[in-house]
């Protein structure tokens, strides 16, 4: 360290005498130096002074990486031809939903996969094993979907939810009844007139299923409905 | 689909390149029609069967064997299109319910910013060597020169 303060601290060691304390000098000066070179690495320099003549006294001096036209100091947005996607993503504002990427897709698409065992990650992680081929249904396979007549029970009506669009903010009562759902039955309207505004929330919709569900199971009117479960299953197999 | 969720980035190359990108889109344009055509047709089959009438049953049987060869549709895209590769980091974003631009942006931003650092050490690197050049020299101007006849007339980028 003292002689990186004689490089430049003052004025008062000479710079041959510097220089020769650094290892500067000829191989001889080196070798008396006070501070020995920091590199391990370097044969002592009276052994190879020979072959180090080529390189003059810097014996640690190194070839240069090469060099490349490419380097991160190049706009690589504009050396890739990637303006246009740059102003196109980071230009304007990108709509944080995936319902505003894919708008016309059924269902509701924003919430989490972990929810209803719905992830990408998952199907990734664990593939579904099938077949290699696929096979058109027979008329034998087919007698296993043949349904029974009626609506379904409330809680499988979930995949005709539609997230409120936010186009259709003020008239979103109105348009509600032009969506595509199928009838009604009347118990549901009841319900619905009376909690319209708080069924925009999904998460109160899926809560609100669900104490329908605990209440279903233990009400009078829908005495099967564990057994009417089992049916629509079986009947959809 | 009104946007397709892949952009192609502009292509030096002429009139090739062009139609190799054309051909591109289509095959991605093929794959959307049918995965539009399998997904409208199960909200369908999810509409008969939420009150369903012994005369659908007809129609619930077309509508279930289309699935089987919307199936077959999509899996015979799925050869033209098997040099492609997705960003598994793209799937998080989907799963959280994100829009996948987003990713997209975050990509792009982020390689902008590191550029602009890695610009940053680069150009003070440079202005840290010509200074200390500069400073030896005035001490050492002996050596130093001999250090430039060794280095060459060109200074290394």
């Amino acid at each position: 360290m003292e002689n990186f303060s004689a490089l430049f601290g003052g004025a008062e060691p000479p710079p041959a005498t510097a220089a020769a304390a650094l290892g500067f000098g000829p191989a001889k000066a080196a070798g008396a130096g006070a501070a020995p070179p920091p590199a391990a690495a370097v044969p002592p320099p009276g052994e190879d002074a020979a072959h180090k003549a080529a390189a003059g006294p810097f014996y640690l001096l190194r070839e240069l990486p090469g060099s490349t036209e490419l380097t991160g100091s190049t706009n690589l947005i504009t050396h890739y031809n990637l303006e246009h996607a740059y102003n196109k993503f980071c230009g304007k504002k990108v709509k944080e939903k995936l319902s505003n990427f894919l708008p016309d897709l059924p269902g509701m698409i924003d919430l989490p996969g972990s929810h209803d065992n719905s992830s990408l990650r998952s199907l990734i992680e664990k593939p579904p094993i099938c077949g290699s081929s696929f096979t058109p249904l027979t008329g034998t396979m087919l007698t296993g979907f043949r349904l029974h007549a009626g609506p379904l029970p409330e809680q499988c009506r979930l995949m005709h939810i539609q997230p409120p669009k936010k186009k259709n903010k003020h008239k979103h009562k109105q348009s509600r009844t032009q969506d595509p759902v199928p009838p009604e039955t009347p118990s549901d309207s009841d319900h619905k007139k009376k909690k319209k505004k708080k069924e925009e929330d999904p998460e109160r919709k899926r809560k609100k299923k669900e104490k329908k569900k605990k209440k279903n199971r233990h009400s009078p009117e829908h005495p099967g409905v564990g057994s009417s479960q089992a049916s629509s299953s079986s009947s959809l197999r | 689909m009104t946007e397709k969720p892949c952009h192609l980035p502009r292509m030096r190359g002429g009139p090739e390149a062009v139609r190799a990108a054309m051909a591109m889109a289509e095959k991605f344009d093929s794959l959307e029609e049918h995965l539009e055509k399998f997904v409208e047709n199960i909200r369908q089959l999810g509409i008969i069967v939420s009150d369903f009438q012994p005369s659908s049953q007809a129609g619930l049987n077309q509508k279930l064997n289309f699935m089987v060869t919307g199936l077959q549709d999509i899996d015979k895209c799925r050869q033209q299109l098997h040099d492609i590769s997705v960003p598994l980091e793209v799937f998080e974003y989907i799963d959280q319910g994100r829009n996948p631009q987003l990713y997209t942006k975050e990509c792009l931003e982020r390689a902008l910013a590191k550029n602009e650092q890695v610009k940053g050490k680069i150009d003070t690197m440079k202005k840290f060597k010509s200074l200390l050049i500069q400073e030896l020299t005035k001490v050492f101007p002996e050596d130093m020169a001999k250090y430039k006849a060794i280095r060459g007339e060109d200074p290394p980028p």
